[in-house]
């Protein structure tokens, strides 16, 4: 199972998101797209939007299923936690 | 000479919490909300927009991403509210919840707590006292353009677009319950969106009056 957290850096439900992640021991990729520059900033919010239609943050995706906002309850079941 | 800035900047390098607290709060009040009652988060999403106006000039949203795009970064400046109007009555509160629905009592409940709504949501659109006897006004409800209309104390919402010409139906002339088209002056009666032209009625809303706010009821699909 793959985990990937799209945040932002200056977000507080991405903070949240994290370290709810992060106490129950799951392993995941993160990536912080305000942090990024130039294409790598573009393909990010580009990548993004394809996956949630919009811009808000932030964007969990497990597998192929997207998650956007901090939705405990959603990880929760998608994780089995 | 430096590089023209892409938006006017806004606020004092010295601007404080307390500042964009006093300057969004009676703003927000007109729109039907109010800060989150949970003063901590508050301090730290004004905290993220302060270290957003020191890097970019403008307080944006902390949680919505800039894409560069002027017209599309404009919607994501706090308080966003206008822009999501429908979404966020469904939720409660705006996205990041720094703003919650006036009604709402306890608004610790309401962090982190996001199941897109979909339905039929009561959407707070202007105060009474924004909107004097005899008067229409346009607001945009997510895709809907809306014309809101008062007469004496009665409150009626229906498209905002005339079916002649597309005219915005909230720049015309109150005639006691019809309201004519600022164009051409095609007549539309606000109880019910019929006109005096065939085949030609636009679409009403279902209004209510909640502690002196009207509301205008969408569906979200």
């Amino acid at each position: 199972m793959s985990v990937m957290l799209y945040g932002l850096s200056t977000c507080p439900y991405c903070r949240m998101t994290r370290k709810y992640l992060e106490d129950n021991d799951v392993e995941f990729d993160i990536l912080e797209v305000d942090l990024l520059e130039g294409d790598e900033r573009a393909e990010a919010i580009a990548k993004v939007k394809e996956l949630s239609n919009g811009t808000s943050f932030p964007v969990v995706v497990v597998d192929d299923e997207v998650i956007v906002g901090f939705n405990k309850k959603r990880i929760k079941e998608l994780l089995s936690l | 000479m430096s590089e023209a800035a892409p938006v006017r900047r806004r606020f004092n390098p010295d601007t404080t919490i307390e500042d964009l607290k006093a300057y969004m709060a009676p703003f927000v009040d007109r729109l039907g909300y109010k800060f989150n009652t949970d003063e901590e988060f508050v301090d730290e999403v004004l905290t993220s927009e302060l270290e957003l106006l020191e890097s970019t000039g403008d307080v944006f949203c902390p949680c919505r991403v800039r894409t560069g795009d002027p017209k599309e970064d404009a919607k994501i400046v706090c308080p966003c509210i206008p822009f999501f109007r429908d979404q966020f009555a469904g939720l409660n509160k705006c996205w990041c919840g720094l703003f919650i629905l006036n009604e709402v009592e306890d608004g610790t409940e309401l962090l982190g707590v996001i199941d897109e709504p979909t339905g039929p949501v009561d959407v707070p659109v202007f105060k009474v006292a924004d909107l004097p006897d005899g008067q229409i006004r346009h607001v945009k409800v997510g895709r809907h353009d809306i014309a809101v209309a008062r007469v004496a104390d009665e409150f009626f919402a229906l498209s905002n677009v005339c079916r002649h010409a597309f005219a915005p139906l909230a720049e015309g002339f109150m005639d006691g319950y019809q309201v004519m088209c600022p164009w051409h002056g095609w007549r539309y009666d606000v109880r019910d969106g019929t006109t005096d032209h065939p085949g030609s009625d636009v679409k009403t809303y279902p209004v209510s009056v909640v502690d002196g706010e009207i509301r205008v009821r969408v569906t979200i699909r």
